[in-house]
C-alpha cells in the first residue's frame, strides 16, 4: 500500500502583528486521512497559523501548498471552496436561521423552479445531522439548539461541503462527553474517508483518544512535531509549557493541593429546594466556608443554573437561599452580591467582561459605589484597589487602562476573579473558570482557588474537566436532568464515581447518597 | 523589503481611520472655520460666531442627552417631540410666570423620559420601539394642548432667549455647562461608569450587580429634560410656543451629531466633546451652504457625506 | 426570565396609561396661559372677509348637471360632506374649516366632516365614509393630486357631486368632479412682486424664504414673484434663496444667516406668514429696526397683518382660506341645473400699511 498522499505542505510560514512575532517560520505536513494534533499555550501561534491557513490572514512569509499547488487564499471563503473547512471554537452560523438553513446556507437545494426546496432540504438536514447522532426539528432557529448541538450543525456543515481537510478550534469546548463521543466517531469517519484533520484542543484525554500526529508550537515556533502515541502526556506538557520534566510530575497535572478542610462547621451558604419551571427541580447545595464543593453532571443537568440561581441571576419559584443565616431575596443579583455571594459566569465574553472597558474599570465595576462618595468616584481609591489586585492576579496587560476585550482569555478570567475578589465575598460561584484559557493560567487559576478557600471562602466549581473536578474539590454534588442525583465525600471523590454517577448506574454497594439524605 | 510593505500599508490605513474617528471632527470643525474666513465675506466677526452659537445651542443640548442614551446602546427618537411639548406646555402656564411653567415642563418631561425608561428597562421594549411611541404621542399630546403656534410676550422668557452675560448669550452659557456637567457626569461618577457599562454588555452588567434598571430609567429621563431645556430655549428664542413644528426631525440632528462625535452607536462609550464637536460642524456646514446661497439639497448631501466619513471612519476602528 | 418580564409588562402597562391620563388632566385642569391671564382668548372667529371671485376669463370651461350626470336636488335639503386634508393646526386649516361650517350652518345645510391628519390612506377612506354615511355632495380638501381614481368612482356611482377646493385632483373637471376652487399662486407671488417694487424702489438686492421644497404652492408663489421682479423692476436683484420650511424657526435661522453674511439685503421676500414672521424675530435679535429691512408675505394670518400694523412687515398678500360661501354657492347653482365654471379662482385681497389697522379684522 502507497503511504497516503501528501494533502498540505506548509513551509518557513511566518507572520507579525504590530509589536508581536505570532509565526516564525513554521513548517506543517498534512496526509491524506490523518488527524493532527495542533496544540500550544495561548498565544503559541495556533489561531494564527490556521487563519494562515484559512485565508483569514496572509503570511508575510513562507509557501502553502496545497494538492500539490503554491496557494494563497484571500478569503476564508475561497479557503473553503477549495476544500479546507474550519470550526470555530465560537460556532459562526446564523441563530435565526432554521437549523436547515443553516446547514445548507450558501447550497440550498433548489427545484427545478429555481426555488428553494424546502421538503428536500428538510429531509437531507435530518439524514445528514442523524448521522452525527444529533436528532432535532430542523425547521427550528438554530439559537433554539443546546451549545453542543450548534457545534454538531457546524461540524456537518463543514464536512457537507466536501473538504479536504477540516481544521477544528477547540471543538468539544462545549460538548458534553456523549456529544464527544459522536465527534470521535465522525472524526474517524473523516479519517477513512482521507480527509485529514487538524485538532486543536487543550484537552489531552482528546487528543490521545483521536490524534495519530502532532506539532507543538511555542511562541510562534514549531517545537516538536511526530506520532503523538510516541510522546507521553507529561513530556507533551512540558514540550508545550517549556518546562522541565521533573517540575510537571512533581506540581501534578492540575494546581489543586487537594483538601481544604472545611473551616466551618456551619455552612455560609444553604440553599434549599431551588425550583425553576422546565430547569431546577429542587436542588439543595450547602457550602461551608473553606470548601469546594464541585457540581458535576452533564451539560444541560442545571449546573449552570443552579449557580445562577445562587447569585440571584435566575428567579427562583420556590425554595430558598441563606447566606451567613440571612436569608436572600429570590432573583437579585445585586443583593446576593450585597450577601457575599459573586458568580463568575461560564460565558465569559459576553456575561462576564465589559470588553470595551478598561482593565482598571472591569476590576472597579461591581465595587465602585463602595468607592465613591456622592456618586463620585475616588480615583485614588480605585487605583489602588486596581493595582493590589493586578499585582496578585498577575493580570498581564499592557497598561490598566487597555481594554479588556484585548486581553488573552485567562488574563480575562482574573479580571473578573478580582472584580469579585475586590468586593470581599463569603461565597465564589465558579461557573467554567478555566474553559478556553491557556495552561499557564489555568494553573494560576486553580491555585488562586485553593489560596481562596484556604483562606476560608465558600467556593462552588463547576468544571466539565472531569479532571479538574476531581482534583479541586472537597464534595460534588453530582446532577442530572435539574435534580441533585448523588454526592460524592472524601475518597469517593473520583473519576470512576464521578462517571457513574452521572450515567446513572451506581453499582450495590457503593456509598453513593440519595439527594434526600444531604 | 516586500515584507514591510505589507506590514505598514494596512497598518497605516488603520492608524488613519483611528485618528479620524477620534479627531476627525475637530479638523473638520477648523477646516471649514479656515475656509469660512477665506471665501465667506463678513465671516470672522464676533456678531457670526454668535449666531452660529446660538443656533447650534439647542442641538447641543439634545445631543448631550442623545449621547447618554446612545451610550446604552438605545437611541430616542421622542426628544423632538419632547421639545414640542416643552414649547406647548410652556405656553399653556406661562400665566403662573416663567419659573411655575418651566417646573410643569420639568413634570412632563420627566414622566416623558420615565414612560421611555420604563419600557426599555421594565418591559424590555427595544429602545427604537419604545421611543418611536413616545415620539408620535408626545408630539400628539403636544398639540393636543396647543394646537396651533402661539405668541408669548413674556420678558422673562424673551430675555432667557435674547440676553447676554458680558456679551455671551444665556442660550450659550446654558449650552457650555449642560456640556461639561454631563462630560463630568460621564467621567466622574458612578452613575457614569454604569452606563458605559450597561452599554458595552448588559447581561455583564446586570451579573456584576449594577442596578441596570436604575440607570436605564435615569439616562432616558435626563435625556428627556435635556430635550426640555433646548425647547424652552428655542420657545424663548422664537418668542412663540409653535409645536407644530419645533423639534421636527431633532432626533435626527442630535443623532448625527453624536455619531459623527466619535460616539459609537453599538454602545459603551460616550464622547461629550466629540458630540459638541459634531452639532457645531452640521451647524457649519449648513451655515456654510446657506451664506454662499447653495440650493438646501446639498445641505443635505453634504450632511450625508459626513455621516457616512463618520460612520467608515467607525467601522474602520471597529474591525481592528 | 420570561416569568418576570411578563409580570412587569403587566404592571407597566396602566402605570403608562395612567401616566398619560394624569398628564392630559394636570394640562388641561389648571392651565394657565398668557392670554388668561390677560382675560379671556383672542377670537378665532373674526368678521367675515368677503370672497370674491375674479371675473371669469371670457371662454373658460363651465359644467352643467346634465353634462356631469345626476339629478336636481334642492341644497337645503341635502347633506354635505366635508373631509379636510391636514389637521386643523394652522390658521389656514382652521379659517378654512370654520368657513365651511358656518356656512353650512348659515344656510342650514347638513354637514358631514372628516379630517385625514396628513393621512392620505385615510384621507380615501374619509371619504367612501363619508359617502356611505349619505352625502349627496362632496367638498374635498384633497392633500394629493393623485391617487383618487377608487373615491372617484365610488361617486360617480352614486352620482355624488364633488366639489375641490385650494389643491386640485389629477382627473377630468365636468366628469370626474365639479369645479375646483382655488387662490392662484403665481398671482400672489407677482402681487409680493409689486409690493416688494414698491417698498424697495425697485433697486437693491432681495432674498426669497422659500417654502417646503417640492411643494407646489413654492414653485408657482417663487414663479411669480420671480417673473414679475424681472419684468417690472430689472433693477431688483434676487440673490438668495433658502428655504424656511414654511416654519417661523427655520425663517429665522436662514434670516440670522443672511443679514450676518449679505448685510446690504434690503428686502425679503417670505413665501408664507410664520416665516415671515421668523425674520422679523431674527432682525429684532441682531438689534434692527422696524423698516430697515422690507419683508414681504402671503397668507394673511393675524400675526402677519398686526406685523404690518406695528411697521415690521411692508405688505401681506392674502391666500383667501374661506372657502366656504363660495363652495356652497357653487354647489347651490350647479344643484339648481345652471352652469358654474370648472376652475374658480378666489379673489385675495393683501394688506399694507394704509389698509392693515383697519382690516385686521379680516385676517384669520
Amino acid at each position: 500500500m502507497a503511504p497516503p498522499a501528501e494533502v498540505l505542505a506548509v513551509r518557513g510560514l511566518s507572520k507579525t502583528f504590530p509589536g508581536v512575532r505570532a509565526l516564525d517560520g513554521v513548517d506543517l505536513t498534512l496526509h491524506a486521512g490523518e488527524v493532527h494534533a495542533l496544540i500550544g499555550e495561548n498565544g503559541a501561534g495556533k489561531s494564527t497559523l490556521i487563519k494562515l491557513l484559512t485565508g483569514v490572514h496572509r503570511p508575510d512569509a513562507g509557501d502553502i501548498v496545497f494538492q500539490g499547488r503554491d496557494v494563497s487564499f484571500a478569503t476564508p471563503l475561497e479557503a473553503q471552496k477549495a476544500g479546507i473547512s474550519t470550526i470555530y471554537q465560537e460556532v459562526n452560523l446564523i441563530p435565526l436561521l432554521s437549523v436547515a438553513r443553516n446547514l445548507f446556507l450558501g447550497r440550498e437545494p433548489r427545484n427545478r423552479l429555481g426555488l428553494l426546496d424546502l421538503t428536500r432540504m428538510h429531509r437531507e438536514a435530518e439524514e445528514t445531522l442523524g448521522a452525527y447522532g444529533v436528532r432535532v426539528d430542523v425547521r427550528r432557529p438554530l439559537r433554539r439548539l443546546g451549545v453542543g448541538a450548534q457545534q454538531m450543525v457546524a461540524l456537518a456543515r463543514a464536512v457537507a461541503s466536501e473538504a479536504r481537510i477540516v481544521v477544528m478550534d477547540e471543538p468539544t469546548s462545549s460538548l458534553e462527553p456523549r456529544e464527544v463521543e459522536t465527534l470521535f466517531s465522525v472524526i474517524r469517519r473523516l479519517r477513512d474517508e482521507g480527509i485529514a484533520v487538524v485538532y486543536v484542543s487543550h484537552r489531552l484525554d482528546e487528543l490521545y483518544a483521536v490524534c495519530d500526529t502532532v506539532t507543538v508550537l511555542r511562541d510562534g515556533r514549531r517545537v516538536h512535531h511526530g506520532r503523538l502515541a510516541d510522546l507521553d502526556r507529561l513530556t507533551l506538557v512540558s514540550t508545550m509549557l517549556g518546562r522541565e520534566l521533573g517540575e510537571v510530575r512533581k506540581e501534578g497535572l492540575t494546581k489543586f493541593t487537594g483538601d481544604h478542610h472545611a473551616t466551618g462547621a456551619r455552612p455560609v451558604l444553604e440553599a434549599t429546594d431551588l425550583t425553576v419551571p422546565h430547569q431546577l427541580h429542587g436542588v439543595s447545595v450547602s457550602i461551608r466556608p473553606g470548601e469546594v464543593v464541585g457540581l458535576g453532571g452533564l451539560l444541560g443537568s442545571g449546573r449552570t443554573e443552579t449557580a445562577k440561581a445562587l447569585s440571584g441571576a435566575l428567579a427562583t419559584r420556590s425554595g430558598r437561599v441563606v447566606v451567613a443565616g440571612v436569608p436572600l431575596r429570590p432573583g437579585s443579583t445585586p443583593a446576593a452580591i450585597r450577601a457575599g455571594v459573586s458568580l463568575l459566569p461560564e460565558d465569559r465574553k459576553s456575561e462576564g467582561i465589559v470588553p470595551g472597558l478598561s482593565v482598571r474599570e472591569n476590576i472597579s465595576l461591581a465595587v465602585l459605589p463602595r468607592l465613591s462618595r456622592f456618586g463620585l468616584v475616588s480615583e485614588a481609591r480605585v487605583d489602588r484597589i486596581v493595582d493590589t489586585f493586578v499585582e496578585r492576579l498577575r493580570i498581564k496587560a499592557s497598561s490598566p487602562h487597555q481594554k479588556v476585550g484585548e486581553l488573552s482569555g485567562g488574563n480575562q478570567q482574573k479580571v473578573l476573579l478580582a472584580r469579585w475578589l475586590a468586593m470581599n465575598p463569603k461565597v465564589l460561584l465558579l461557573d467554567e473558570p478555566t474553559r478556553g484559557i491557556d495552561v499557564g493560567a489555568k494553573a494560576e487559576v486553580q491555585k488562586l482557588v485553593d489560596e481562596l478557600a484556604a483562606d476560608g471562602l465558600g467556593v462552588l466549581l463547576i468544571s466539565s474537566d472531569l479532571e479538574e473536578l476531581i482534583e479541586g474539590s472537597d464534595r460534588v454534588v453530582v446532577l442530572k436532568d435539574g435534580a441533585v442525583v448523588g454526592e460524592l465525600t472524601g475518597d469517593e471523590v473520583t473519576e470512576d464515581r464521578l462517571m457513574r454517577s452521572i450515567a446513572g448506574h451506581a453499582p450495590a454497594g457503593d456509598t453513593v447518597r440519595e439527594a434526600a439524605d444531604g | 523589503m516586500a515584507e514591510a510593505t505589507l506590514e505598514t500599508v494596512p497598518l497605516d490605513r488603520a492608524r488613519v481611520l483611528q485618528w479620524l474617528q477620534t479627531y476627525g471632527v475637530y479638523a473638520g470643525v477648523a477646516l471649514l472655520v479656515v475656509v469660512n474666513i477665506v471665501i465667506t465675506p463678513h465671516f470672522l466677526t464676533a456678531e457670526n460666531f454668535r449666531t452660529q452659537a446660538v443656533q447650534v445651542a439647542p442641538v447641543i443640548i439634545v445631543a448631550l442627552g442623545m449621547a447618554l442614551v446612545i451610550g446604552t446602546e438605545g437611541v430616542d427618537l421622542s426628544v423632538g417631540a419632547v421639545m414640542a411639548l416643552a414649547a406647548s406646555v410652556t405656553a399653556l402656564y406661562l400665566g403662573y410666570g416663567l419659573l411655575p411653567a418651566l417646573l410643569v415642563v420639568a413634570v412632563f418631561a420627566a414622566g416623558i423620559g420615565l414612560a421611555n425608561g420604563a419600557l426599555v428597562a421594565f418591559v424590555g421594549v427595544q429602545p427604537i420601539v419604545a421611543t418611536l411611541a413616545l415620539m408620535v404621542g408626545g408630539r400628539g399630546l403636544a398639540l393636543v394642548l396647543l394646537p396651533q403656534l402661539e405668541d408669548l410676550r413674556n420678558p422673562a422668557l424673551a430675555s432667557l432667549g435674547s440676553g447676554d452675560v458680558l456679551g455671551v448669550p444665556y442660550l450659550i452659557l446654558i449650552a457650555a455647562v449642560l456640556a461639561l456637567l454631563v462630560a463630568f457626569v460621564v467621567r466622574r461618577t458612578t452613575f457614569g461608569r454604569q452606563l458605559l457599562a450597561i452599554g458595552d454588555s448588559r447581561p455583564a452588567a446586570q451579573l456584576a450587580g449594577l442596578p441596570v434598571r436604575r440607570v436605564l430609567i435615569v439616562v432616558y429621563v435626563v435625556c428627556a429634560l435635556l430635550a426640555a431645556v433646548a425647547g424652552v430655549l428655542a420657545t424663548a428664542r422664537l418668542q412663540a410656543s409653535d409645536p407644530t413644528s419645533l423639534g421636527n426631525l431633532m432626533e435626527l440632528s442630535a443623532i448625527t451629531a453624536v455619531v459623527v462625535g466619535g460616539t459609537p452607536l453599538t454602545g459603551g462609550r460616550v464622547n461629550i466633546a466629540g458630540t459638541v464637536a459634531g452639532a457645531v460642524l452640521i451647524q457649519l456646514l449648513t451655515a456654510t451652504l446657506i451664506k454662499h446661497d447653495l440650493p438646501p439639497s446639498w445641505t443635505q448631501i453634504a450632511q450625508a457625506a459626513v455621516i457616512v466619513c463618520a460612520v467608515y471612519a467607525a467601522r474602520g476602528r471597529g474591525k481592528r | 426570565m420570561q416569568r418576570t418580564t411578563h409580570r412587569s409588562r403587566l404592571l407597566t402597562r396602566p402605570a403608562l396609561i395612567a401616566l398619560a391620563a394624569a398628564m392630559a388632566v394636570t394640562a388641561t385642569s389648571c392651565a394657565k396661559s398668557e392670554d388668561d391671564a390677560a382675560g379671556g382668548k383672542k377670537s378665532t372667529a373674526a368678521a367675515d372677509a368677503g370672497q370674491k371671485v375674479v371675473t371669469p376669463k371670457p371662454g373658460s370651461k363651465t359644467c352643467t348637471i346634465d353634462a356631469y350626470g345626476g339629478k336636481k336636488i334642492d341644497l337645503k335639503d341635502a347633506t354635505v360632506g366635508f373631509s379636510q386634508s391636514e389637521k386643523e393646526a394652522n390658521p389656514f386649516r382652521i379659517a378654512e374649516t370654520q368657513s365651511i361650517e358656518d356656512e353650512a350652518a348659515e344656510r342650514g345645510v347638513k354637514l358631514l366632516t372628516a379630517n385625514a391628519q396628513s393621512q392620505f390612506s385615510k384621507q380615501i377612506s374619509d371619504v367612501q365614509d363619508l359617502l356611505a354615511k349619505g352625502a349627496d355632495l362632496l367638498v374635498i380638501a384633497p392633500l394629493n393630486s393623485d391617487g383618487w381614481d377608487p373615491v372617484l368612482q365610488a361617486a360617480a356611482a352614486k352620482k355624488v357631486p364633488i366639489v375641490t377646493i385650494d389643491r386640485k385632483i389629477n382627473a377630468t373637471a365636468c366628469k370626474d368632479y365639479v369645479s375646483f376652487i382655488a387662490s392662484d399662486f403665481v398671482e400672489q407671488g407677482r402681487r409680493a412682486a409689486d409690493h416688494m417694487i414698491e417698498a424697495t424702489g425697485g433697486k437693491g438686492e432681495v432674498a426669497i424664504l422659500l417654502g417646503s421644497a417640492g411643494n407646489n404652492v413654492t414653485t408657482e408663489r417663487t414663479q411669480g414673484f420671480k417673473e414679475r421682479v424681472a419684468e417690472k423692476a430689472p433693477g431688483l436683484k434676487v440673490v438668495f434663496e433658502q428655504t424656511g420650511d414654511f416654519t417661523r424657526e427655520k425663517g429665522q435661522q436662514v434670516t440670522e444667516q443672511l443679514i450676518q453674511s449679505k448685510p446690504g439685503i434690503k428686502g425679503i421676500y417670505a413665501e408664507n406668514d410664520e416665516m415671515g414672521l421668523g425674520a422679523v424675530a431674527a432682525l429684532k435679535g441682531a438689534g434692527k429696526k422696524a423698516g430697515d429691512i422690507e419683508i414681504v408675505t402671503v397668507d394673511g394670518t393675524r400675526n402677519a397683518v398686526q406685523g404690518v400694523v406695528d411697521g415690521w412687515i411692508s405688505g401681506v398678500i392674502e391666500s383667501n382660506p374661506r372657502f366656504g360661501p363660495l363652495a356652497f354657492q357653487t354647489l347651490d347653482t350647479f344643484t339648481q341645473g345652471k352652469e358654474v365654471p370648472q376652475d374658480i379662482v378666489i379673489q385675495d385681497s393683501a394688506y399694507s400699511p394704509d389698509n392693515a389697522e383697519r382690516d385686521l379684522g379680516k385676517a384669520y
